[in-house]
């Protein structure tokens, strides 16, 4: 997890934590310095997705040709880990509906295709809940203010992604915003007020989200995702007609004769084993890839997010898009170093907080779009206006300034951002936060429909694994709203799709033609995937199958 | 996790058997990957202390008693004795359907119905010392018994899941999914913003129309 970063010599060095945290002091609140730069250029000059020699093309499956990030190219190009024999014996479970994946994508779709009448298995990795969801901070957008309208939600979003999304997409986004909303209260979700004594009747606090045209941010308090993910999850042990398998990693998907999907083969982690589940229709649930550590760069994700759905889908058939694009969180903690890549909520941001470079300068507006406000951080580190401390380089969240300025509003409405201060072992309303850019989110992903369906049939998507809805850089609450808005489509669709298919003459009919195409490639079939557990998680998918055996 | 970290004398664990050494400042998380022992359960977020899954207990020399902690947070300590807790889910569900529950007045008998080990409490702490988030557990439960709805739901503000009060409680009153359906039951009778109300009435009348071809939608035009 160390960090290469994205120029060799640039990064180094800095100015001095005392000299910086003296210039800040005596410059407080910080003056604006003039960026000097067109966005256009700041993006390619410094954002990650541009780094010289960062993408390699894809030479085998549906996306021949696209751009990719090597270490992400080189798992979706790899060889299954199962033979046919392996499936000999397997443990066999029936269901309407698999979903792949326990975050808020997967409860969400599990919910959904449940209350449509659908048997549903969810199979997940490590625990129910235990993924990004329950992480976000910040929360989740809608437009619902007097101000706000759905058009501007609509062409926030796009012009955000630099109008690289699919619109019709967006258009269902930010159409099902509200009603999502009131489908998550429904669930017992629990929303800030701008007066909590007005609970009925009342107006929900609103914030303006970077890139935005209007205060459409809703949260509770910074841990929306959590109390999200909280009712969620009750919700979906409650639920009759869902199964709960935590612990059961997909290894590959199980595809009929005519190519159709009709379920996946899961790696049991307790009982050492592989399980069969066949289905109607999957629905691929299983989040993004921040620890693959692209270029090199810390990561806010969750231990799980090793791009296992994206390789499992590639390789049975299923487009992908944008999957050159990443998004970089302006503020992941620089240090301490056993903090590194932990996320600062950007509520800290919406609510005023300043970036400050070693010269006690601002050098950005800080609710800029993300791509445009973590490349000029990386601008500030690369050109040696970066503060250094114990040989870790960041800049200053300026959180004693925010205090002084609304007094209050680190004990009451940043609370997760205080306990973290305290967890770094410093006041943050005496001292800021030394923080940099960490690898926080896919922008790109399975290619689906308004409906979640991907171009491989029997299979679906939602959620983080999914492309088309952030084009190149996503808004701070989109991905909340996406996961809310696209599991209940993708849940809902693949209920009515189980009713039409059963599964027949299930096996790895695919692999034959992917393994041709590898080797076609001249790629050959040593690498494997899907990763699983990133390396030092010290163990492989393969010594799992051994264990097996 | 970096190379770069300031050097101390190596910290001595014991965790899960496996005795290990550990470099000062690090979690209990943090010990076990850099030890090499393989992890792919309890586990999630990795350090930022909200999905709830590195349970573990912990003992520190010459403590008589066990307590519990989450690994992510906890930092080493020399000496430490470490075990993680596997998950396990309440042992029977207490079911409730939320959108059931019309009759307000009728809330103290729906607690009771669907909880009835809450009024059973034996006030014996161990709730409260389980919670790794310093939550009063006990309280909650007793205020949810009483049918104190509003004051049960705030005081699991910050529950992570990680269901340790569930393993403590020798009544099998399951306090975090009580605490989770005084919260449910807060939002979803209680809450009902005007604002949300109004755009909902708004698009079902279709008067919020998306125009998929206005200027706003497409790339402006370069000069």
């Amino acid at each position: 997890m160390s960090d290469a970063g994205m120029t060799d010599g640039g990064m180094s060095g800095g100015i001095g934590f005392a000299a910086a945290l003296a210039a800040w002091d005596a410059a407080a609140p910080a003056p604006a310095r003039a960026c000097g730069l067109e966005v256009a250029d700041l993006l390619r000059g410094f954002h990650p997705d541009h780094r010289p020699g960062g993408m390699v093309s894809l030479v085998a499956g549906p996306n021949e040709g696209a751009p990719c990030p090597a270490q992400l190219a080189v798992l979706l190009q790899s060889d299954s880990l199962l033979e046919d024999v392996d499936l000999a014996g397997a443990t066999i479970l029936d269901a309407d509906v698999l979903v792949l994946g326990g975050g808020g994508a997967g409860c969400v779709a599990a919910l959904a295709a449940a209350r449509a009448g659908a048997r549903v298995l969810m199979a997940t990795k490590l625990r129910m809940g235990d993924g990004n969801t329950v992480m976000a901070e910040g929360g989740i957008q809608a437009a619902i203010g007097a101000e706000d309208s759905l058009q501007r939600h609509f062409e926030d979003t796009l012009r955000a992604g630099h109008f690289a999304a699919d619109k019709a997409l967006v258009a269902a986004l930010v159409g099902d915003g509200p009603d999502a909303i009131r489908w998550l209260i429904r669930e017992g979700m629990s929303f800030d007020l701008a007066d909590e004594r007005q609970r009925m009747g009342g107006a929900l606090l609103r914030k303006k989200p970077g890139g935005a045209t209007a205060a459409r941010l809703l949260s509770y308090r910074d841990f929306t995702g959590l109390e999200l993910m909280r009712a969620l999850r009750e919700a979906v042990l409650l639920q009759p007609g869902i199964t709960v398998l935590d612990g059961h990693p997909a290894l590959e998907l199980l595809t009929d004769d005519r190519g159709r999907c009709g379920g996946a083969a899961l790696q049991d982690l307790g009982q050492r084993r592989l399980v069969l589940a066949r289905a109607g229709a999957t629905i691929m649930a299983t989040g993004g890839a921040g620890r693959l550590h692209l270029a090199g760069f810390p990561t806010s994700n969750h231990y799980g997010a090793t791009a296992d759905g994206l390789v499992l889908a590639y390789r049975a058939g299923a487009r992908l898009r944008e999957m050159d694009s990443f998004q970089f969180h302006p503020t992941g903690i620089a240090w301490p170093p056993h903090l590194e890549g932990t996320l600062v909520s950007e509520a800290a941001r919406s609510a005023g907080a300043r970036l400050v470079n070693g010269q006690g300068e601002r050098f950005v507006e800080e609710l800029a779009p993300r791509d445009v406000v973590a490349s000029a951080m990386l601008r500030e580190l690369a050109e040696g206006r970066g503060i250094g401390r114990d040989g870790k380089l960041g800049l200053f969240l300026d959180t004693p300034s925010l205090e002084r300025e609304q007094p209050g509003i680190l004990a009451q409405r940043l609370q997760t951002l205080s306990h973290l201060a305290h967890r770094a072992g410093f006041d943050p309303a005496r001292e800021p936060f030394l923080v940099r850019p960490t690898l926080h989110y896919q922008n790109g992903g399975m290619a689906i429909d308004t409906d979640g369906r991907s171009a491989l049939p029997g299979l679906l998507a939602a959620g983080e694994v999914t492309g088309g809805l952030h084009g190149r850089n996503r808004m701070m609450g989109n991905a909340l709203l996406e996961l809310v808005v696209f599991g209940r489509r993708a849940g809902a669709s693949a209920a009515a799709d189980a009713r039409q298919e059963r599964p027949r003459n299930l096996g790895l009919n695919h692999l034959a033609g992917w393994r041709r195409g590898l080797v076609a490639a001249g790629l050959g079939l040593e690498a494997k995937g899907p990763l699983l557990f990133p390396p030092y998680g010290n163990v492989t998918p393969q010594d799992l199958r051994r264990r097996a055996a | 996790m970096s190379e770069t970290e300031p050097a101390g004398t190596p910290l001595r664990l014991v965790f899960n058997g496996h005795a290990l050494q550990a470099r000062p400042g690090v979690s209990l998380l943090q010990a076990w990957i850099a030890a090499g022992l393989p992890l792919t359960e309890n586990v999630g977020c990795m350090g930022q202390g909200v999905c709830g899954a590195c349970r573990v207990l912990v003992r520190r020399p010459g403590e008589r008693i066990a307590g519990t902690a989450l690994a992510c947070e906890m930092p080493a300590e020399e000496g430490m004795q470490i075990s993680f807790i596997d998950h396990f889910p309440a042992r029977r569900p207490h079911a409730y359907d939320l959108s059931a529950l019309t009759d307000s007045w009728s809330i103290p008998d729906q607690i009771d119905a669907v909880f009835p080990e809450a009024k059973h409490c034996r006030h014996c702490s161990g709730c409260d010392r389980a919670c790794p988030k310093g939550i009063p557990v006990q309280r909650m439960v007793n205020l949810a018994a009483e049918g104190q709805v509003f004051a049960a739901a705030a005081l699991f503000d910050a529950c992570v899941m990680c269901n340790l009060c569930v393993a403590a409680c020798p009544e099998h009153i399951d306090p975090a999914h009580l605490g989770q359906f005084t919260r449910r039951m807060h939002a979803a009778l209680t809450l009902r913003p005007a604002d949300l109300m109004q755009r909902l009435r708004q698009i079902e009348a279709g008067e919020q129309p998306i125009d998929l071809d206005a200027p706003g939608a497409s790339p402006p035009v370069q000069r």
